[in-house]
């Protein structure tokens, strides 16, 4: 039983890095970016080519696709999604879930074209290395990155939100943007750089996919639906809530697996979440 | 030699949703001086500091501040220019404390290399703030919060201060209490003021020149103290005269 | 566009057309192809009323498909319906479906009612493949009897069947209902428009139209791969096809679906999938800049070339 919770904490950071992203645009900018997945995507399959060709240890090679996903993300917000900054509430989330739709058509599609449908995976010299820490217990050296990751990420970022004036500029414009613009913040500019930020921790969460599960094309979609399952759980507002969230459904679906079996793992989180809108439409 | 004013609206046309609101405003403010746009509600005063502040841009017409025109520029570049706003409402960040809504406050590159002094004179003029540094903006009481959406207005070392009706929802004493600090800083500190009040006794007091607006147009102006007597203003505004 | 008595000609001719053109030129491949088109323009449709029109958008229309593909089959192939009777069955079974989960489901703000359906076709696609880990079979006797002809004719008669019903809900006192909805909701509750009562009105009439579509899916396949009956292309598909043809418009679900076949037709031949490449920048380049889609920007395209006086149609 230990081990199931242990590898539900493993499953469960890496839900909430999938999902932190995702959680803040919507929470700050209001903008629902479903191509989050698609962003994955192309952050694991940057780790992988990256393994493949310069022989950069995935975790090492972090630095680099948030590099390049920062660029990717704000391109894609400069050219699509500022354009509907204007919009009231309802209509942007609901025009962004759909730009974001069609990102993934192209994402997706050019991917395939690109990369073809294979599965690809990374497997470093340290796959499948074990620590044992006391019977029935084995924690892989992976999963244990895995979690340092995402704990490096919280603390990270509610640095940068409450001790950089960048961080007090997002959460400033989060609450009144009218009044942040009336303080000299630049407001296109913070939703761009913050928009791009996403993009980053949707590449780490996609090397993360690369390293312990896997990447291909449309694996953006799956994990897409996992961190709409954790935003939707977790509610709009702090990281703690996403990753806690993100633990909560990584256990609630080990703890599923072991009484139910394996088929079934997926409709667990999706019930959850079922179950949660319907709390919340009455 | 001809001194430009610090500010100056020239035939400024503001259209809402096709509806128009501020017709060939002109006016000018000039340095040093606190200047009042008085008027019935909805004719127009707020929107025509937000015109100024560039929240809100002109159909027609030109805004120049310091000689420079500022109507097409970027509301964040006006206020690097100089320009602050007190907005109706205060508009505080209610989830950030007192001392995170001042540190915005010099947000801009030159206020924020002074933002330790800036804060020190601050506090000077509105000790209360220094009590409740770490308290969040949101549960400070009216006149509290009124002061620090000043204080946080200040913090960006403005050339012009643009109030948006100060006394909204606050005691008497109180409203004594600002705007008799408001006028000190001026006189001190030869801060521009241009303010938006309701209360009319009130403005003619504190301001130097006012303005008059109506529907949308300026109706009349003139110094405070002679406007104080006016027939047209007592009459309006002031309940006094032979109604 | 108005729908005068210069539309029914035009409608009545295309028709026409479609009646008798593949008794005369139809090869295979082109009735495939119909039928196909007849099953996205249904799907469309079915999006559109509740989407386009009642400004709710469903990401789970896959749920409906799938239900009322498993009912055909089940009541035609082993129950032994005859088809007439299966396939207004599989329409009826997707609207069993919608209004078990309709009724919550409609009072969630509209994000949360889209990835809440979407989230149901995920559950229903999982569950099956978990539940029924088969191929779907039409029973031989059927394979020997196969017309492509009859499954051309269901989807021809149904989908102008549903054009036509689309048709008069709009035009009738509940498609102004639904418009006043959409331009300002609040505006009509204030006026005493029940909120609910259209918005599920438009859902069931959504589930209607997949369900259907879905019938007529399990009529035309041979085969039917367990991925298949609730794959998310029978919800996005069409989605995109209605928006790019244009969205809360009658005629944008059969122009768009019309567009995304002639699409992929031309790019089937050099590019495989890059058609939905394509389609994708063009559904974003509608979302964010011609909201109005093809049939909403023509009337602005045909201003510009000098043959219309205004717009838009008020």
């Amino acid at each position: 039983m230990a081990q199931i919770i242990a590898y539900g904490i493993i499953t469960g950071a890496f839900y909430g890095l999938a999902a932190i992203g995702l959680s803040l645009v919507f929470g700050v900018m209001r903008h629902l970016n479903i191509a989050h997945g698609s962003l994955l995507m192309v952050g694991g399959f940057t780790a992988y080519w990256a393994f493949n060709l310069l022989h950069l240890d995935p975790f090492l090679s972090i630095p680099l696709v948030m590099a390049i996903l920062f660029l990717l993300g704000a391109a894609l917000y400069k050219g699509l999604f500022s354009h509907l900054d204007k919009l009231p509430e309802g209509q942007k989330i609901d025009n962004s879930m759909l730009v974001g739709f069609g990102l993934i058509w192209i994402m997706d599609n050019l991917a395939t074209m690109l990369w073809t449908s294979d599965v690809r995976a990374i497997t470093p010299s340290y796959t499948g290395k074990v620590w044992h820490v006391f019977p029935g217990v084995r924690l892989p050296l992976v999963g244990l990155a895995i979690v340092a990751l995402a704990v490096l990420v919280i603390f990270s970022l509610h640095f940068l939100l409450t001790r950089t004036y960048f961080g007090k500029a997002v959460r400033a414009t989060a609450q009144d943007r009218e009044a942040a613009n009336l303080m000299g913040i630049n407001v296109e500019r913070t939703y761009l750089m913050f928009f791009a930020l996403s993009a980053a921790l949707a590449g780490i969460a996609g090397v993360v996919s690369a390293v312990n599960y896997s990447v291909y094309p449309t694996v953006g979609f799956e994990w897409l639906l996992k961190a709409i399952i954790v935003l939707v759980l977790a509610g709009v507002g702090r990281i703690g809530r996403v990753f806690g969230a993100g633990l909560l459904l990584g256990l609630a679906e080990g703890i599923s697996v072991y009484f139910v079996g394996p088929a079934y793992r997926e409709v667990v989180g999706l019930v959850m979440f079922i179950l949660v809108l319907l709390r919340r439409s009455t | 030699m001809e001194r430009t004013s610090m500010l100056e609206l020239r035939q400024v046309d503001v259209h809402r949703r096709d509806v128009r609101i501020l017709w060939s405003v002109s006016l000018r403010v000039e340095d040093g001086k606190i200047v009042a746009l008085l008027g019935p509600n909805a004719a127009g005063k707020t929107t025509l500091l937000m015109t100024i502040s560039g929240l809100i841009k002109p159909s027609k017409g030109t805004v120049f501040f310091e000689g420079n025109q500022i109507d097409r520029q970027p509301v964040h570049r006006i206020v690097e220019l100089g320009v602050s706003m007190v907005p109706e409402g205060r508009r505080l960040f209610p989830e950030m404390s007192v001392f995170e809504n001042l540190e915005l406050g010099a947000f801009t590159p030159k206020a924020r290399a002074r933002k330790e002094q800036t804060a020190e004179e601050v506090f000077k003029v509105f000790p209360v703030l220094k009590e409740r540094s770490a308290q969040m903006a949101g549960t400070l009481s009216g006149g509290e919060q009124q002061m620090l959406a000043i204080a946080r207005a200040l913090m960006s070392r403005p050339k012009l201060l643009l109030i948006d009706e100060l006394s909204w929802g606050l005691s008497p004493k109180i409203i004594k209490d600002i705007s008799e600090t408001i006028v000190r800083i001026n006189k001190t500190t030869g801060l521009t003021i241009v303010m938006v009040e309701q209360n009319v006794a009130l403005s003619l007091e504190m301001a130097d020149y006012a303005y008059i607006l109506e529907n949308g147009r300026i109706v009349g102006m003139g110094e405070a103290a002679r406007l104080r007597e006016s027939e047209q203003v007592k009459n309006a505004y002031l309940g006094l005269g032979d109604a | 566009m108005e729908y005068g008595g210069k539309g029914f000609v035009v409608s009545g001719i295309v028709v026409a057309v479609l009646i008798v053109f593949p008794l005369t030129l139809g090869t295979e491949h082109t009735l495939n192809l119909f039928v196909m088109l007849f099953i996205t323009i249904i799907l469309a449709h079915g999006w559109n009323m509740l989407g386009g029109y009642g400004g709710q958008i469903s990401l789970g229309n896959a749920a409906f498909f799938g239900v009322g593909l498993l009912s055909f089959h089940f009541l035609a192939w082993n129950a032994g319906l005859p088809v007439y009777i299966a396939l207004p069955a599989s329409g009826v079974s997707g609207v069993v479906l919608a209004s078990f989960i309709g009724i919550p489901a409609l009072r969630l703000k509209g994000i949360y009612f889209a990835i809440g359906t979407l989230a149901l076709a995920e559950a229903l696609r999982i569950t099956y493949g978990n539940l029924f880990p088969a191929t779907l079979y039409i029973p031989t006797v059927q394979i020997t009897t196969y017309t492509l002809l009859s499954r051309y004719y269901m989807g021809l008669a149904t989908a102008v069947f549903i054009q036509g019903a689309a048709y008069c809900i709009i035009k009738s006192k509940i498609g102004l209902a639904m418009k006043a909805i959409r331009d300002d909701d609040e505006a009509a509750d204030t006026l005493g428009v029940n909120l609910f009562k259209y918005k599920f009105l438009a859902l069931v009439f959504n589930s209607f139209c997949c369900g259907l579509a879905g019938g007529i899916y399990a009529y035309y396949q041979t085969s039917i791969y367990l991925t298949v009956p609730f794959s998310p292309q029978w919800t996005f598909e069409p989605l995109v096809a209605a928006a790019v043809g244009g969205a809360g418009t009658l005629l944008g679900p059969v122009i768009g679906s019309v567009f995304l076949i002639i699409l992929t037709e031309t790019f089937a031949l050099y590019l495989g999938k890059g058609y939905l490449i394509i389609f994708g920048a063009l559904f974003i380049f509608v979302v964010l800049f011609f909201p109005g889609g093809l049939v909403g920007t023509w009337p602005r395209v045909g201003m510009f070339l000098g043959f219309r006086r205004r717009a838009t149609k008020d």
